[in-house]
């Protein structure tokens, strides 16, 4: 067959390929429906429980501490706590966005949309975890400055487990996260500049 | 008829008629067996909740294969998980690489079938669309107002899609097709 006809055979190949349309009943698709706001629920629940205990944790760490006396510790838990109850906030407000109408927007503006909201958490993630890390560090610190007096031992495990923290959250985490980010920008910027292109070649 | 129940009988109306079309494009989108699945239904059910929405300013053709496919390409983002996000390859890159690929001769629809969706698998979201409307026998007009390109620019995808069609087909489906 000549090469110039072959898109067309290909299209027959392709109307061919006797693939069984799916039909689902109306009440399984309810149950579905259903079952998603159901999952999205306990999510919500999840996060709420979670955020409780946290509240219960850090008002246990405040009374112990009242009688420590361990500044470091007091104000590490402390951020740690606006840290946690901002992310919280923050995923439970993003969660809530309305999101595009899959029937009104165009695969280009949808596309380009879903791209732009993989490399915005990306971009996000290695400020959230900055945010995180600088109370875990300072409650590392306390931590050993607190052991150091009954045992030198524990104080450095302490100390080498916030290095580690520091190396994974700070260092290797951004680095990472960065990166993928980038990625979806090239992504981004390919998408536009072959649109731009046709536009001009038009 | 009330609302719900308008909307389930065009959701059977259009799972009637677009179910194959449907099938062929999760098929095309997704490899795994078990994710196809889970495309399939994420795909109707996005359909059947959306359905109580359309207001007839678009064709219900575009309408659907605009819902199916905004799933779908979410469904490939996600999957994707930014490793691999960046080894879709444009039709570009795609035709550039048509030429040094090594097809081996057969006379085998079905494996020629296979390599066709394979190759639309690797591709950009957006051009997969293109690829995937023309081989349904869509006009450059149609495929613009489903995936927002201008119709030059469908166009020259077009172009580019038989192209790479053509290098990758032509040695080893010559019999088959």
């Amino acid at each position: 067959m000549p090469c110039d006809e072959l898109p067309d055979g290909l299209k027959t190949l392709w109307k061919e390929a006797g693939m069984h349309g799916q039909v689902f009943l109306p009440g399984q698709l309810r149950m579905e429906a259903e079952k998603l706001r159901a999952s999205l629920r306990r999510t919500y629940l999840i996060v709420s429980v979670g955020y409780s205990t946290a509240v219960a944790t850090y008002a246990f760490i405040i009374f112990n501490l009242h009688y420590l006396h361990n500044t470091l510790m007091l104000l590490g838990s402390g951020l740690a706590m606006l840290a946690f109850g901002y992310l919280v906030i923050e995923s439970l407000a993003k969660r809530a966005r309305a999101l595009p109408d899959l029937g009104e927007t165009d695969g280009l503006r949808f596309y380009r949309s879903e791209l732009e909201r993989k490399r915005d958490w990306h971009r996000g993630l290695p400020w959230r975890l900055q945010m995180v890390l600088v109370p875990l560090i300072l409650v590392g610190l306390g931590a050993a400055q607190m052991l150091a007096e009954i045992s030198t031992f524990f104080a450095l495990v302490i100390l080498s487990w916030a290095a580690f923290v520091l190396v994974v959250i700070g260092i290797w985490g951004p680095v990472k996260h960065r990166r993928v980010a980038r990625k979806y920008q090239d992504r981004i910027n390919a998408l536009d500049s072959a649109v731009r292109t046709a536009k001009i070649g038009s | 008829m009330n609302r719900t129940e308008s909307q389930d009988e065009l959701y059977q109306n259009v799972a009637q008629e677009y179910g194959e079309a449907l099938a062929r494009m999760v098929y095309a989108y997704e490899a795994d067996a078990e994710l196809r699945r889970d495309l399939s239904q994420e795909i109707h059910l996005a359909l059947w909740r959306s359905l109580a929405k359309f207001n007839g300013r678009c064709s219900l053709r575009t309408w659907v294969y605009r819902v199916a496919h905004n799933v779908a390409t979410s469904h490939v983002v996600r999957q994707a998980k930014g490793r691999s996000v960046g080894t879709f390859l444009t039709l570009e890159e795609a035709e550039a690489q048509a030429g040094i690929e090594d097809v081996e001769d057969s006379a085998d629809r079905a494996q020629a079938l296979g390599r066709l969706f394979t190759l639309i698998q690797q591709l950009d979201p957006l051009d997969r669309q293109v690829i995937m409307a023309y081989l349904e026998g869509l006009d450059a007009e149609s495929i613009a107002e489903i995936t927002g390109l201008t119709a030059a620019n469908v166009w020259s995808k077009i172009h580019r899609v038989k192209n790479v069609l053509v290098r990758r087909f032509h040695r080893g489906d010559r019999n088959a097709l």
